[in-house]
């Protein structure tokens, strides 16, 4: 039987190549062995996606390379899913994501969800061109932590600024945070809009968002 | 010797011969329509796109509202994954439309019909320009817009799956597919060329080195790109969108005669790195400057790319909706060389 630094390790290696037979293998092993899938979840598939991530930023990987490796991390986790024993010890921070509406590039978003779901947080995708008025009405009835849109057409930009408004119009923009991203979308548009951050990528997004729910949990309370 | 039409001041700067004209050329081969445009013509978006009447007029709009030195069409990148059978989100007047289902499964299933130019909206845009270049023929150029090879193949097979596939599937079945998907392109072009179109964007936003790698731009869509230079036979305009730097040193080897980069690209950089060899246009944000700027802010922008040296001042990437008129208007402004007004 493999050890427990071999499983960790091939896990690893298995996702940042982006092979899901190897990573659902090593996933099979970890379970075999006993070992804590949560944590071979989001510590060991957080340490690969962040490896994933740095080879992102030096221009090693693309976009193809880095949905290979999300791949892989979903078979892992198919396979590890079951084992999970949840972190009891705190209410996970809802966040909400979406591509606005008008937009169907979806790719960052997605990837987005797949680093913030590996982290622990409760993800709730509303998937891509969402009507605006339903990011308010989805953060008052899930009373999310976190909303993070994203765009990746210049065009529909504009339309976060909006969701933004409608928070203040709503009287709930102090009881969430907002995040932003998309391709056109930079950090000093993002706090020009309002906006509370633009992670550089989808693994800056799981820091970035665990400081912003740590953050609106101190200043707001409770919901 | 007469005043130089805007026609003959487009095909000199977009084929990088700005030197041999009066002046820079403004035109606006992306997306140029604006609702204030659509009011004023009274031809809105979504009826616009599917309407040949109300579509001349909006398409007219760019040199009767605005004073663009050029005409283009369509209005929306949808015209191809419409006609191979993608559903189509119409979208409303500040929102153009876009693709909301894919049509094949496989690279193996794509297959493109005989008939493929009598589909969809291929034929009214080729009656626009046709229509176009009868009434304004002389004075201002027509330009046909197709939508690239590697965004249709996002399009038709789901833009996720098809960059999985360009690392997991055979590199050669991958660009076959683009090829084919090209060779579609170029006989929309061959038709708008008769139709009376001079200029041709290919737009294709999806193959930003955001997303792909410049060595996958360099070894499967140039040699894609080239095929289509190869065959249009009509100054060629690329346009990418986000930061497309990483490829411009393979971008003269595309053989098309001018590039439309976005505002993540500097100008002056593109223009040392690509020389005289191929033109770059574009060069004012569309959201920063045209947007969300003042006429000012716009004549800064529009200053400082020609500074730089771009070949024809441009709007970096389709123009969204919003942009008011006044700040459009400053682009076209500054190219007269009111600059000050």
């Amino acid at each position: 039987m493999a050890t427990k630094e071999e499983i960790v390790n091939g896990f690893i290696k298995a996702i940042v190549d982006g092979d899901e037979t190897a990573s659902a293998k090593w996933a099979k092993e970890g379970v075999a062995a006993n070992l804590d899938a949560y944590e071979l979840v989001t510590k060991h598939g957080g340490d690969a996606m962040s490896i994933v991530n740095s080879k992102y930023e030096r221009k090693e990987f693309f976009v193809p390379e880095v949905l290979c490796s999300a791949n892989a991390l979903n078979a892992g986790v198919d396979v590890l899913a079951p084992h999970m024993k949840s972190d009891k010890t705190s209410e996970p921070a809802t966040v909400i994501l979406g591509v606005v509406e008008g937009d169907i590039h979806d790719i960052g978003k997605n990837l987005v969800k797949i680093m913030l779901s590996a982290a622990g947080f409760k993800v709730v995708d509303l998937g891509k061109d969402v009507p605006l008025a339903q990011f308010i009405e989805k953060t008052k009835e899930l009373k999310a932590d976190v909303i993070g849109m994203s765009a990746l057409m210049s065009t529909t930009m504009p339309s976060m600024k909006k969701v933004i408004g409608m928070l203040q119009d709503a009287g709930i923009r102090n009881k969430v945070k907002v995040i932003v991203g998309g391709g056109p979308v930079t950090k000093e548009w993002a706090l020009s809009i309002g906006a509370d951050d633009r992670p550089h990528d989808a693994s800056a997004a799981v820091g970035v968002t665990k400081d912003l729910v740590a953050k609106v949990r101190a200043e707001r309370g409770a919901w | 010797m007469g005043e130089m039409t805007p026609r003959k001041r487009a095909l000199l700067c977009v084929t990088g011969n700005k030197r041999k004209a009066d002046r820079i050329s403004c035109l606006d081969t992306l997306t140029t329509c604006t609702v204030d445009q659509m009011n004023a013509v009274k031809a809105p978006f979504p009826e616009a796109n599917r309407d040949p009447e109300l579509a001349f007029r909006l398409a007219a709009a760019a040199w009767e509202v605005v004073g663009l030195e050029g005409f283009k069409m369509p209005f929306d990148l949808c015209v191809e994954a419409e006609a191979l059978g993608c559903k189509i989100n119409w979208g409303r007047i500040d929102r153009h439309p876009s693709v909301e289902s894919h049509v094949f499964a496989d690279l193996k299933d794509l297959k493109i019909p005989e008939d493929i130019l009598d589909r969809g909206r291929f034929r009214m845009k080729h009656d626009v320009e046709l229509r176009l270049m009868k009434e304004y023929g002389d004075y201002l150029p027509v330009a046909n817009q197709v939508t690239g090879p590697f965004t249709v193949a996002g399009h038709i097979f789901g833009i996720e799956k098809f960059c999985i596939w360009t690392k997991k599937r055979p590199l050669e079945e991958v660009k076959e597919a683009l090829m084919t998907i090209s060779e579609m392109n170029i006989a929309d072009c061959k038709r708008a060329l008769r139709s009376g179109a001079e200029i041709v964007c290919i737009a294709d936003p999806s193959a930003t080195s955001d997303i792909l790698s410049p060595a996958f731009f360099r070894d499967v869509m140039v040699p894609v790109y080239k095929n289509m230079s190869r065959k249009i036979g009509a100054p060629i305009i690329l346009h990418i969108c986000g930061n497309t730097s990483a490829y411009l040193p393979y971008m003269p080897d595309t053989g098309f005669d001018a590039m439309s980069v976005d505002a993540q690209v500097d100008i002056g950089f593109a223009k040392a790195i690509v020389g005289n060899k191929i033109a770059i246009v574009g060069g004012v944000p569309t959201i920063t400057a045209l947007l969300f700027g003042t006429p000012q802010k716009v004549r800064e922008a529009a200053i400082d790319a020609i500074k730089k040296g771009v070949d024809v001042l441009m709007p970096s990437c389709g123009i969204p909706p919003r942009t008011p008129l006044e700040n459009f208007k400053a682009l076209v402004e500054v190219a007269r060389c009111m600059v000050y007004q």
